[in-house]
């Protein structure tokens, strides 16, 4: 081969990987859109397995926003508002559930609220029993997805001039009003897209939700584990509420996109 | 009268200052780094006193040594930062009124229309002109009907022509008002318009004061020369 020829050769080999990493991407989510006709859809939605599920995950992942939101938001607060060894300490540990691996979360909330766990001869006492019921679902919703909600939160609030609220303040305004009034609204962006990211993965979770609440139908059996409970049986199922998940996925993507918009032309002023 | 007695530490920057302030207006002068701003801060209550008393009127806001400290909200002492610090998500009514009782506050209103801001209440601060800003500052500090103003370098971040039409609203404004205010300049002509007692801060230390009572410590001569009322 002569030199010339080898060269261009080579200059080939990163647009042949570019496409290779393009096809690995696309051809899953093409797959799934194509092989699902709407008779699949219309049929796979109306399957029993699959109401229950969405119905489930409606319920849960509703019940864990508003726990990351109302136990997240002053958490994030605090982060943002102060600096130093505990808050570093804080702010490493409150993102690690986003890195663990979903089987160590599940592992992790059953050894901490399991009937042997840490907590478990306290909650025991209380006569709550929280593993393989939907209360366990929340709770594991809540470990992996809140870290995402709080992230957010955190930047946007180290974002707000701090002179704002110090003025706030002179006027007369106390805590509580120069949250709701300054803070909050001017955070907006922020605190919904990371809400919406928390949102998205409470609905995708899989892993900790099997191994901590198992997988009983109308109890546990979320969107994620009755698709993988309906692979066994009727595909069409599994592939409807998959179709649902990328499309709620899409959906979220867009938001936080009109979110970043939003804030490049806040910036510009 | 503010009588102020404070000590900040920050870093390896000590404020050291024991000042009374009467009612009406009072420049802060003093080089950049001097600590006007923080002891307006001190004021406020937004920053960390290592020891201090202020007492405002018959209000003492502050007493380290009896463990006094009130939160900024009940200090009934407004704030202007330089930047002016415009709640950015509020209207020009909204942000007047922030502190009264609401939108429909007369004081409010009556002070978007003296101050010239009545065509623009329903505007947005990102829509003004630097002048505009300052007034609805200066608006909404005394909407509040605060006991003590504060005014960091009010027309700092104003161009050459603004700033003079502002000046004179601004010295119109303090004649009128019936309460202490401190006013943080370098600029010269800030001084001679306002005719106000006048305090100069060097290295966070009141290095010399000059007042109706007379004067404490040597005036700088740079600053001698500048000065409204005639040194005896």
């Amino acid at each position: 081969m002569s030199t010339r020829a080898s060269t261009r050769l080579l200059a080939l080999v990163p647009a042949a990987a570019a496409l290779l990493m393009l096809t690995v991407l696309a051809v899953p989510l093409a797959a799934l859109v194509l092989s699902t006709g709407p008779a699949d859809l219309l049929a796979g939605l109306r399957h029993p397995l699959a109401l229950s599920a969405l119905r489930l995950s409606l319920l849960t992942t509703t019940c864990s926003l508003a726990l990351t939101l109302g136990l997240g938001t002053p958490l994030a607060w605090w982060m943002a508002r102060h600096s130093g060894p505990a808050q570093r300490v804080l702010s490493t540990l409150v993102q690690l559930p986003i890195v663990v691996p979903p089987a160590v979360s599940g592992l992790a909330l059953l050894l901490a609220f399991g009937r042997r766990g840490l907590l478990g001869p306290l909650l025991d006492r209380a006569g709550w029993s929280l593993p393989f019921t939907t209360a366990a679902v929340v709770l594991a919703e809540l470990f992996v997805s809140a870290p995402f909600y709080l992230q957010s939160a955190v930047t946007a609030f180290r974002r707000l001039d701090e002179d704002l609220l110090w003025v706030a303040g002179s006027l007369g305004a106390g805590p509580a009003r120069r949250f709701l009034r300054i803070a909050a609204p001017l955070s907006r962006s922020g605190l919904v897209s990371g809400a919406a990211l928390s949102w998205a993965r409470a609905l995708g979770e899989f892993g900790a939700t099997l191994m901590f609440a198992g997988n009983l139908t109308g109890r546990t059996q979320t969107l994620p584990l009755a698709i993988y409970t309906a692979l066994e049986t009727d595909l069409r199922p599994a592939k409807a509420l998959s179709l649902l998940l990328v499309a709620v996925a899409l959906g979220v993507l867009l938001l936080l996109g009109r979110g970043s918009v939003l804030e490049a032309v806040r910036a510009e002023r | 009268m503010l009588s102020v007695e404070l000590e900040i530490v920050r870093g390896s920057f000590v404020l050291d200052v024991a000042l009374s302030l009467p009612v009406g207006p009072t420049l802060l002068v003093g080089p950049n780094g001097s600590g006007k701003s923080t002891l307006l801060r001190g004021i406020l209550g937004a920053v960390p006193v290592r020891r201090g008393k202020i007492v405002l009127g018959e209000r003492t806001l502050l007493d380290t040594a009896r463990g006094v400290s009130l939160p900024t909200e009940e200090r009934r002492v407004a704030w202007v930062p330089q930047e002016y610090a415009l709640f950015p998500h509020l209207t020009v009514l909204e942000n007047v009124t922030f502190g009264t009782a609401g939108t429909e506050s007369v004081r409010g209103r009556t002070l978007l229309e003296q101050l010239g801001l009545g065509s623009l209440r329903a505007r947005r601060p990102g829509a003004l002109s630097g002048g505009e800003r300052q007034k609805v500052a200066l608006a909404r500090a005394l909407a509040a009907e605060p006991e003590a103003l504060l005014l960091d370098e009010p027309l700092a971040a104003l161009d050459v022509r603004t700033r003079e039409e502002t000046r004179q609203l601004l010295a119109e404004v303090l004649r009128n008002l019936r309460i202490p205010a401190v006013i943080v300049t370098h600029d010269v002509g800030d001084i001679q318009s306002l005719g106000a007692p006048v305090v100069l801060l060097e290295s966070g230390r009141a290095r010399w004061e000059q007042n109706g009572a007379g004067m404490q410590g040597t005036p700088p001569d740079e600053l001698a020369r500048t000065l409204p009322v005639k040194l005896t």
